[in-house]
């Protein structure tokens, strides 16, 4: 059934190409059909390129049309100073669009904020005004002429046909090579949750810059080409603010995100604007037909029209479909094998030597406005324990947990990890380095299945690692592995969102451990889980302490603290009241006072 | 049946993916707090979202003191008496405590002196509302942002709330003050139903328990036979250690 359907979009997609290809062959007097034709495949490209930064990673651009001004101006003037037509420029073009893009997104990217949308808008027109000054280069606002090649009057459009058909058949091969990579996979998990995916060892800063250079790509090769087409550019109409529009539009009139919505809507918007022109002529009836279809793509259709047309396919298909529901109890009886080598890395130059550090935390202070969330713990992590943290809620737990991460600097103090200062290092290095962590509210890509999830997180950051295919090769395998040990394989294709609570819990535990992690850090792990789940669990933890892992855990299930570490921290406001063994922790008046409770109320409830 | 809170009868109820439950058969005594169990993925979650209309049942009927509100919409639902407080937090950490809780008499905004005296009647019942009114929620400890939860809830008096996990997150000293709130709200007849992993919680403070399991009910009986139950046991608390 499903290798059905994909054969079908695959026959789909092969009908259209071929389609495209013929026309000028079969209809040779379609000059007006072919212009029509030019304009959607240089929309399509446009939203194609625009939906790899905006629609896989997530940062918007309503400044991109200022890529298909620089490859057209630098096929322009690399044209009028050879003497050549500017398309032999094309790849020179995109070369110098990508130069731009890593340049403006080496300074913006950098941080993550909405800023970058303003930004982008203040890019497109700052580069207008300079092209229209700077007369030498650019001819400033009169623009430059080009001659026309010979065969124009011959061939008419045909041959530049075949050129924008070329370059939207490259642009959607990139767009299909990035999301089947694992680039694209940390595109979209910068998309979901950008924290997140700095702590699986995804360097952020330098995805979105890869994300925006490979967006300009497609605009500059095509600028080169565009601007002979038209015979006569200049700034005005190369910049304009009004193209870079049309372009979000189309991504998501079609569905960003996805393949085909952006060519999709390309092909929408330029037969909407030509409608526009010949039907009612004049700007003013264009701008309002766009805002029409802007404001029924919002309202009934906010994920693009061929995506929402998907789903009600699939929703009929599923109709019928049975759930799957997980069998608990033979989960907790049954020994999946787990290959350590898999969840391990080599051993490091030290060996697991028991009386050793791996994780010291030394006068760390974090405080948020008047809150002194962490203040002033000191504490040492023994390699092969499982350290328990436990202490009432709202006593800096988790700010700790952030704090040795990397989620937030440290306002003071050091964190020292496997014998090298880490407290200024990024969290992606940090998770590269081994240390794996899961969120007390679970944080998993929401747009993926769940091995997606599993094979997101960046071991290495290798350019072949990411460049390879995600569903290719080892890291699939042993992200199925680490799912059948946990018990999770029925829902590896589901939507992680589709899962309960718990179930992500547990995906997120088996998504670290893809990592590879000398120490797993885990917030939480057996809230929201039922018992016996926590039981599978606590082996789970165990197996892989056995071989050598290290745990740091928060948990407020204490006798499942008290059972499974070996040394435990309270904290209370932000201090470590106490330390010990789960022995002496127990008896601990303070302890008792400040965090179990006096009463005996709950002795005996917890399980 | 005059004596039931809530019906659900043959309930299939699912999203894109499939039914979730599967002809689910559920009675809530009138003044009693019920606890729903069962492995993670059972479709507890699902009950709820079925009961409060976030999502319709496909099949079967869902009954509200005898009357069926399976074709009303969420806020009709709520009108009805039937409130929720959320899995997750669910606070606007930058409000104050007491604008929290008058965003949940939203339904009631247009009569001031309704809210007023319900507002009284949440401070009587919740201390740290009226201590903490002024306060920003967001520095509200973990078991006292649940209590404003709760108290943002009764702000509608509600004859049904809903609860899911209530002591999730929470430290032992803030789920000892939770459940004991929550066996308090039931003294003037309120109807609690909520849902527990930690069994021997759950079926502490309830009088009744539901052990669902695969979008089934599977047992439902007073909430001490179920602790005791040997079958639950052995398929849901795990061996004993």
């Amino acid at each position: 059934m499903k290798s059905l359907r994909f054969t079908k979009a695959k026959k789909i997609a092969v009908l259209f190409w071929a389609i495209l290809i013929l026309i000028p062959v079969l209809l040779p007097d379609s000059q007006y059909e072919q212009s029509l034709l030019i304009v959607c495949f240089l929309f399509a490209i446009m939203a194609s390129g625009w939906n790899i930064l905006s629609g896989l990673a997530g940062y918007v651009s309503l400044g991109h049309s200022v890529f298909l001004g620089v490859g057209m101006y630098t096929g322009a003037i690399l044209g009028r100073e050879t003497g050549v037509f500017t398309f032999y420029f094309a790849p020179i073009g995109m070369l110098t669009a990508m130069a731009f893009a890593f340049l403006l997104g080496s300074i913006t990217l950098r941080t993550r904020s909405h800023a970058f949308v303003i930004i982008t808008i203040a890019i497109l027109l700052s580069v207008q005004l300079i092209v229209s000054n700077w007369v030498e280069l650019t001819g400033g606002s009169n623009g430059i002429i080009f001659r026309s090649p010979s065969w124009a009057r011959t061939a008419g459009n045909t041959p530049y046909y075949y050129m924008f058909l070329v370059v939207l058949v490259l642009t959607v091969a990139l767009v299909r090579f990035i999301m089947n990579a694992r680039l694209g996979a940390g595109f979209i998990s910068i998309r979901d949750d950008e924290s997140k995916a700095a702590s699986i060892g995804i360097n952020t800063t330098q995805y979105k810059v890869i994300a925006y250079c490979l967006s300009a790509a497609p605009y500059g090769l095509v600028g080169a080409i565009y601007s002979q087409y038209l015979g006569f550019i200049n700034p005005t109409g190369s910049f304009s603010i009004l193209i870079s529009v049309y372009l979000v539009l189309a991504a998501l009139v079609g569905g960003k995100g996805t393949l085909w919505g952006p060519v999709f809507g390309g092909f929408f918007i330029a037969f909407a604007n030509e409608a526009s022109t010949v039907f009612s002529g004049g700007i003013s009836a264009r701008v309002l037909i766009m805002g029409v279809v802007l404001v029924f793509t919002v309202m009934f259709v906010p994920q693009g029209l061929l995506v929402s047309v998907a789903t009600m396919l699939r929703k009929r298909l599923a109709k019928d479909k049975t759930v799957e529901f997980i069998n608990q109890a033979a989960i907790a009886e049954r020994d999946a094998p787990l290959n350590l080598n898999n969840v391990k890395r080599a051993p490091s130059k030290a060996k697991a030597d028991s009386s050793e550090s791996i994780l010291q935390v030394k006068g760390l202070y974090k405080s948020f406005g008047g809150v002194k969330a962490v203040n002033g713990v000191t504490m040492d992590i023994k390699r092969g324990s499982i350290t328990g943290l436990i202490g009432p809620n709202g006593s800096g737990k988790t700010t700790l947990f952030n704090c040795i991460t990397g989620t937030y600097g440290a306002d003071s103090g050091i964190v020292i990890f496997n014998g090298t200062d880490i407290t200024k290092m990024q969290p992606w290095t940090r998770a590269h380095m081994g240390m794996g962590r899961t969120f007390q509210i679970t944080k998993l890509f929401k747009s993926m299945s769940v091995l997606d999830n599993l094979v997101a997180p960046l071991e290495k950051p290798s350019a072949r690692n990411m460049l390879a295919n995600k569903m290719q090769g080892e890291e699939v395998e042993r992200a199925r592995e680490i799912l059948d040990f946990m018990g999770l394989s029925s829902f590896e294709k589901s939507n992680v969102s589709a899962l309960s609570f718990g179930q992500q819990k547990l995906v997120e535990f088996a998504q670290i451990l893809m990592l590879r992690p000398d120490i797993v850090m885990l917030d939480e792990p057996a809230s929201g889980i039922n018992p016996t789940l926590i039981e599978r669990l606590s082996k789970a933890i165990k197996k892989l302490n056995d071989a050598g892992t290290t745990f740091l855990i928060v948990e407020h299930n204490i006798p499942l603290v008290l059972g499974l570490c070996d040394y435990i921290h309270v904290l209370s406001a932000g201090e470590i009241m106490v330390s010990g063994t789960p022995e002496e922790v127990r008896n601990n008046e303070a302890v008792i006072e400040a965090y179990l409770g006096p009463d005996t109320l709950l002795e005996g409830l917890d399980v | 049946m005059s004596n039931s809170a809530l019906t659900l009868k043959n309930v299939f109820a699912g999203y894109g993916g499939g039914m979730v439950l599967q002809g689910l058969d559920l009675e809530v005594r009138k003044g009693s707090i019920t606890c729903i169990v069962g492995p993670n993925g059972a479709g507890k979650s699902t009950v709820f979202r079925v009961i409060s209309g976030l999502l319709k049942a496909s099949e079967g009927d869902v009954l509200l003191a005898g009357e069926s509100i399976k074709s009303l919409s969420p806020a009709e639902i709520l009108e009805n008496g039937v409130t929720q407080v959320p899995q997750s937090r669910a606070l606007f950490p930058e409000m104050s405590v007491k604008e929290n809780i008058l965003m949940g008499g939203y339904l009631i905004r247009k009569n001031p002196k309704l809210l007023k005296e319900r507002m009284a009647m949440v401070e009587e019942m919740i201390p740290i509302v009226r201590e903490r009114a002024s306060q920003p929620a967001g520095h509200l400890s973990g078991g006292q942002r649940r209590m404003v939860e709760i108290a943002r809830t009764l702000i509608l008096d509600p004859s049904l709330i809903l609860m899911d996990e209530p002591s999730l997150g929470l430290d032992p000293k803030s789920v000892a003050l939770v459940s004991e709130l929550i066996k308090r709200m039931t003294k003037d007849g309120r109807t609690v139903l909520l849902i527990e992993q930690n069994v021997r919680l759950g079926m502490y403070l309830a009088n009744d328990g539901v052990v669902m399991e695969a979008g089934k009910v599977r047992i439902s009986a007073p909430a001490k036979d179920i602790a005791g139950d040997p079958e639950v046991a052995s398929m849901y608390l795990g061996k004993t250690k």
